[in-house]
């Protein structure tokens, strides 16, 4: 199915690039590198160059961290979109918030996604998403609160609980007027969960790209990766890599991702030896 | 013996990179494929009834690992498909004595040879340019004795696998009224060409329209 994200429409084999900018002090990966907003700007300026499709802007950590309350999260993230809608304006710009406030105003200021990471813990965010024919990610929880860390959470069957949840939160978005085109799904691995349930989400991914929806994985550096070889953050792009691999085979279709260029060429990659794309220019053997 | 008939003809690269199975996102072959796709729908539009194709034969050792059919026809047989073209098809490949002609058009899947740079699938030969040069003369001059005449072991030597066909084609039709050339090159140290060659006196194929110099 055609993927409509706001004002850009891909084709129904397009993988995306969904790539990583956070509008923070203190995320987990880049330690606030882009907290100043002309580094944030810089980092879209790459981004792009290196053929991400998508930028998603955040204001606040997912994990633990100080307050972030709706206005400061608006203040580090409305004005930005702004900036980078009025300089790339064939950019989708997707906001990762929780909060319907933010996304009406992230909308109002040109978003075309609402990356609700949080699986729908403040269901407005789905009617914002509908007024403004934006598209929205639904992602799994499991029901955890937003910045919160799981402990000792349990699923009788992990991926079905991920399936039924996401497809029930989609279906809920097309009930409340979001385009079916413009809806993604998220088994949000590490976000209530434990490496052994966003393994075996992995492992099974090909459970949920059969419900039809398009899949979002978010993947880059996370906990899961780094527990499962041993390597703190700064060393788990292999793994990271290996797992958008695994991903890329079951046929997810947007990676949000820190690093974009090794990403895109993992996912690329794998796409051609599975035979969904051919290769950039194939001589060898054929002249 | 009788001379043999005039007849139109066409001569296109035996390159595998035209077939639809080893597509890239980027074409190498653009110019190439531009050009023999031109070269044949002038063909087909000509002889829409039937087309005789002289190509060279699986190679042994392909046979051996279950090609059945050469990729000389596959080639053809893809550029005929991309004609729309609908009429009969006789395969020779590799082209024996007989061609029996009857009227059709000629659609000769050849190449030059395969040593021209370094980088070349057999190395460079220093042999090799002047061999090309001296079959492009021929086609492009319509000279027959040329091509009738081409050495099958240098050829053999300098991996030229389209002499057989390009033999046949000189024994096999008269001097052409006129004779263009739409494609000279060897891109990846193969000689490719795409060549037209008209039968009927009075007319000039680089006058026609359907193909386009790459």
């Amino acid at each position: 199915m055609t993927l409509q994200l706001g004002r850009h429409a891909f084709d129904d084999d397009a993988t995306l690039m969904m790539a990583i900018v956070n509008r923070t002090p203190d995320s987990f990966y880049d330690r606030g590198a882009t907290w100043a907003e002309d580094l944030a700007f810089d980092r879209v300026a790459r981004v792009v160059e290196e053929g991400a499709e998508i930028v998603d802007i955040g204001g606040v950590k997912a994990g633990h961290g100080d307050p972030v309350d709706a206005a400061e999260e608006q203040h580090r993230v409305v004005g930005f979109v702004a900036r980078v809608r009025a300089s790339y304006p064939d950019l989708v710009i997707s906001v990762d918030t929780w909060r319907a406030e933010v996304g009406r105003a992230a909308c109002e200021a040109g978003a075309d996604l609402l990356n609700d990471a949080w699986g729908g813990f403040d269901p407005g965010l789905a009617e914002v998403a509908a007024e403004f024919g934006a598209a929205l990610v639904c992602a799994h929880t499991g029901g955890l609160a937003p910045r919160s860390t799981p402990h000792r959470v349990e699923y009788g069957d992990v991926v079905r609980d991920a399936v039924d949840s996401t497809v029930a939160q989609a279906e809920r978005a097309v009930r409340v007027g979001v385009d079916p085109r413009s809806v993604l799904i998220d088994p949000a691995h590490d976000f209530g969960k434990t490496t052994f349930h966003s393994l075996e989400l992995t492992r099974r991914l090909s459970e949920m790209t059969a419900t039809g929806w398009p899949v979002l994985v978010s993947l880059s550096n996370k906990d899961f990766v780094g527990e499962t070889l041993d390597l703190p953050v700064g060393g788990r792009l292999a793994g990271t890599l290996a797992v958008t691999a695994l991903s890329a085979l079951a046929g997810a279709r947007v990676f949000r991702v820190h690093e974009v260029a090794p990403s895109r060429q993992v996912v690329d990659m794998v796409r051609s030896v599975a035979g969904w794309r051919l290769p950039a220019r194939a001589v060898r053997g054929l002249a | 013996m009788t001379s043999p008939p005039a007849a139109d003809a066409v001569v296109v690269p035996a390159t595998p990179l035209l077939l639809p199975g080893n597509r890239s996102l980027r074409d190498p072959v653009a110019g190439v494929r531009a050009a023999a796709e031109g070269a044949v729908r002038w063909l087909a539009r000509r002889h829409p009834e039937r087309v005789v194709v002289l190509g060279a034969g699986a190679d042994a050792v392909d046979r051996g690992r279950g090609v059945t059919r050469p990729a000389s026809l596959r080639v053809a047989r893809s550029l005929l498909a991309v004609a729309g073209f609908a009429g009969r098809v006789d395969e020779h490949a590799p082209p024996g004595e007989d061609l029996a002609l009857g009227g059709g058009g000629l659609l000769v899947v050849a190449d030059g040879t395969a040593r021209r740079d370094p980088e070349a699938p057999g190395r460079l030969d220093p042999r090799a340019a002047g061999f090309d040069e001296a079959v492009e003369t021929a086609l492009r001059h319509g000279d027959v004795a040329a091509l009738r005449g081409l050495d099958e072991a240098l050829g053999r030597a300098l991996l030229c696998s389209g002499v057989p066909a390009l033999r046949a084609l000189g024994s096999g039709v008269a001097r052409p009224a006129a004779a263009h050339v739409d494609y000279a090159g060897h891109p990846f140290g193969v000689q490719y060409w795409v060549v037209r060659w008209s039968g009927r006196d009075g007319e000039d194929p680089a006058q026609d329209a359907g193909t386009r110099r790459p």
